[in-house]
């Protein structure tokens, strides 16, 4: 399997001074369900941020289906960014907006300027935004405004967003951490869906292991803008836990 | 390095206090001169201030050196809280020239109040429709020769109010007998009928004014929507070129904010002449500068969230602006621009009053005839017109903003 993601050293260090990257280097394959794992502040966000340059890096290099990320600029950018879908921990929906509105913005970056300035969607479009309203179970949904959803609901949603966009990958930054446990393993399961049946390569930051030995093929985990850990779920042992999480931490279950 | 900043620090508290005694002896000036008549050469305020700033800073005991020279100890401890009573002397040395400047006279507001009867009989009792002779109309039919005893007549049913013209004429008729009401109707009607065609002329002039505020309002939005966008502090790249831009259009609407309506409609009552168009200009542009001001301030305040997943979609930024900025701005610019329109109704009453026409056109023009119930007439369409838009704007905007 060739990869689809290659991060070379890759830096970041805010303006404050705080260096959120020390140096990642990661390679993932196509395909692969990544977890990646670490405290609040170790750095995941940042990575999954820099990957389609919603935050700039400070240096090094990302490679994503073989075009290079760090170089491009303007419409290729855009074009880079169209195949990466993305999901939120606030599932960041336009919340006045209906179910349907918000799944059709996930073509933005395949539509021109006019259509999206007179809010015109081609018909063709609204037919694909319903097929992925449908995949995660609410067609019925469609013409309800997003602030009326449930937080699973409008994480849901959110995923259909990202399926509207073609991705070959997705970036999922905590998508259920604020999201009770049962909706939780509901919206990963889809993630889960899309990874087998679509062959989306995922990247999912977490913090339930249970949920990542149930979903992830492969866990990466970070510690202070390191990769600490990079292995198969199973391997991680609570010395391997501890690692992580820091000596204190015990593993919270949830079933 | 450090002995610049003493020479830096110390400067400082020299200028700090020699402002602080050239006012002080300033204002002890002003005051002696007022009360006195007691001249002298401004320089001789300027020496006294040298030299109480001398003294001052010799004993340590000034406010220059409790801000500026934080190391520098008064020289007794009695002094360390000297600089609290100066400031204390400050507060008192201007709030009593404030009194002799703004010409405060608790006597004259007490005693005097029977000046003003005129517009408070005005207020209670308001000439409003129906047929009625104000003091005005039946001093002109004075002018016109009408005979004594029928002015006497008249004035016995002096601001009587009747609903309709029978009514009156009956009345009238009763009062004068039948032969000398045929022969003086028509002039008293016309003085009576002048007075109640006033509720006609301030409802059109009422009309203008809303007219004209809403105008002024419709023809700002568009100016203030797109400037907004430029003057967000989070739409605009940080570049120097974005900085820019971001700071003159801030600028600008400062500015622009600053001036009151009213001195804009006196400039464009010179301009395009005096009247309703006028005003509305004048309204205009305050309303752009302060709309600009209240939408950017809402784009600042956006969910960031949804800008980022749409950025992330790879959108363009004004794909972004479209679909993540202005579905959340929406409601809150409507709630803004009703504010805004409540806002410039009252305001155009003001402006009315330097030429930029409608009802406050009307109601200075009745002030300036000493027609007092008309006046109490004006106040209260006035005051009822604003407490409706207040009311309705109030319930708008809490709709929107609870949507």
């Amino acid at each position: 399997m060739k990869n689809i993601i290659k991060l070379t050293d890759l830096h970041k260090i805010y303006e404050g001074g705080t260096h959120a990257l020390k140096g990642v280097n990661l390679e993932v394959k196509e395909g692969e369900f990544l977890i990646l794992l670490g405290l609040s502040g170790s750095g995941k966000s940042t990575l999954l941020r820099c990957m389609n340059r919603l935050i700039e890096p400070t240096s090094g290099e990302i490679e994503i289906d073989e075009e290079n990320v760090i170089t491009a600029k303007g419409k290729r950018l855009r074009k880079i960014r169209r195949h990466i879908g993305m999901i939120f921990q606030q599932f960041n929906l336009l919340k006045n907006l209906s179910a349907l509105t918000n799944v059709l913005s996930g073509k933005l970056g395949y539509v021109s300027l006019w259509h999206s300035v007179t809010f015109s969607m081609h018909k063709n479009d609204v037919a694909i935004a319903m097929s992925n309203l449908q995949r995660v179970g609410l067609e019925q949904f469609a013409k309800n405004k997003a602030r009326n959803l449930s937080g699973g609901q409008q994480q849901r949603v959110a995923i259909a967003r990202a399926l509207m966009q073609n991705p070959r990958v997705i970036f999922a930054d905590e998508p259920v951490a604020s999201l009770d446990p049962a909706t939780a393993d509901s919206v990963m399961r889809y993630l889960g869906e899309l990874n087998k049946n679509d062959n989306i390569t995922i990247l999912c930051s977490l913090h339930f292991l249970s949920l990542a030995r149930k979903y992830g093929t492969r866990v990466v985990a970070l510690k202070d803008g390191n990769i600490v850990f990079d292995g198969t779920p199973k391997e991680i042992d609570e010395q391997k836990f501890k690692d992580i999480y820091g000596e204190d931490a015990e593993e919270v279950e949830i079933r | 390095m450090k002995k610049k900043n003493r020479t830096l620090e110390f400067i400082q508290a020299i200028a700090t206090d020699l402002l602080f005694w050239i006012y002080i002896f300033g204002c002890l000036y002003y005051l002696m001169h007022k009360w006195t008549g007691f001249t002298a050469k401004l320089t001789f305020i300027g020496i006294a201030a040298l030299l109480a700033t001398i003294i001052f800073q010799l004993i340590r005991g000034s406010i220059g050196v409790k801000l500026f020279l934080s190391s520098g100890k008064p020289k007794r401890s009695v002094l360390k809280s000297l600089w609290g009573y100066l400031i204390l002397l400050s507060l008192v040395v201007t709030f009593v020239v404030g009194l002799n400047i703004v010409e405060v006279d608790f006597y004259k507001f007490f005693t005097k109040f029977q000046n003003a009867g005129g517009i408070a009989s005005g207020i209670f009792d308001p000439s409003v429709t129906g047929y009625s002779l104000s003091a005005e109309s039946i001093n002109e039919l004075e002018k016109d020769d009408l005979p004594p005893d029928v002015i006497n007549t008249l004035k016995g049913i002096q601001n009587r109010k009747y609903s309709t013209r029978k009514v009156f004429l009956n009345d009238l008729q009763k009062r004068l007998g039948e032969s000398t009401l045929q022969e003086y109707k028509s002039t008293i009607l016309k003085s009576a009928e002048k007075n109640t065609k006033l509720l006609n002329i301030a409802l059109s002039a009422l009309a203008e004014t809303i007219f004209l505020a809403l105008l002024a309002t419709v023809f700002a939005i568009p100016f203030a929507f797109v400037l907004s966008f430029f003057a967000a502090r989070n739409l605009m790249p940080r570049t120097w070129l974005g900085n820019i831009v971001y700071l003159v259009i801030r600028t600008i609407a400062t500015i622009f904010r600053s001036i009151e309506a009213i001195v804009w409609a006196i400039i464009f009552s010179v301009w395009v002449g005096i009247g309703p168009f006028a005003g509305m200009l004048a309204l205009m542009v305050h309303s752009v500068a302060a709309l600009t001001k209240l939408y950017s301030e809402q784009i600042e305040n956006i969910d960031t969230g949804p800008v980022e997943a749409i950025k992330a979609t790879g959108a363009s930024t004004l794909q972004t602006w479209i679909y993540a900025v202005i579905p959340q701005i929406v409601s809150p610019f409507l709630a803004f621009t009703i504010y805004r329109w409540d806002i410039n109704v009252r305001m155009a009453t003001i402006v009315g009053f330097v030429g930029g026409g409608g009802i406050g056109l009307l109601l200075l023009q009745q002030q300036q005839l000493l027609r007092w119930h008309n006046v109490g007439l004006l106040i209260w369409l006035i005051a009822f017109v604003v407490w409706v838009m207040d009311m309705v704007s109030a319930r708008v905007r809490e709709k929107l903003i609870g949507i």
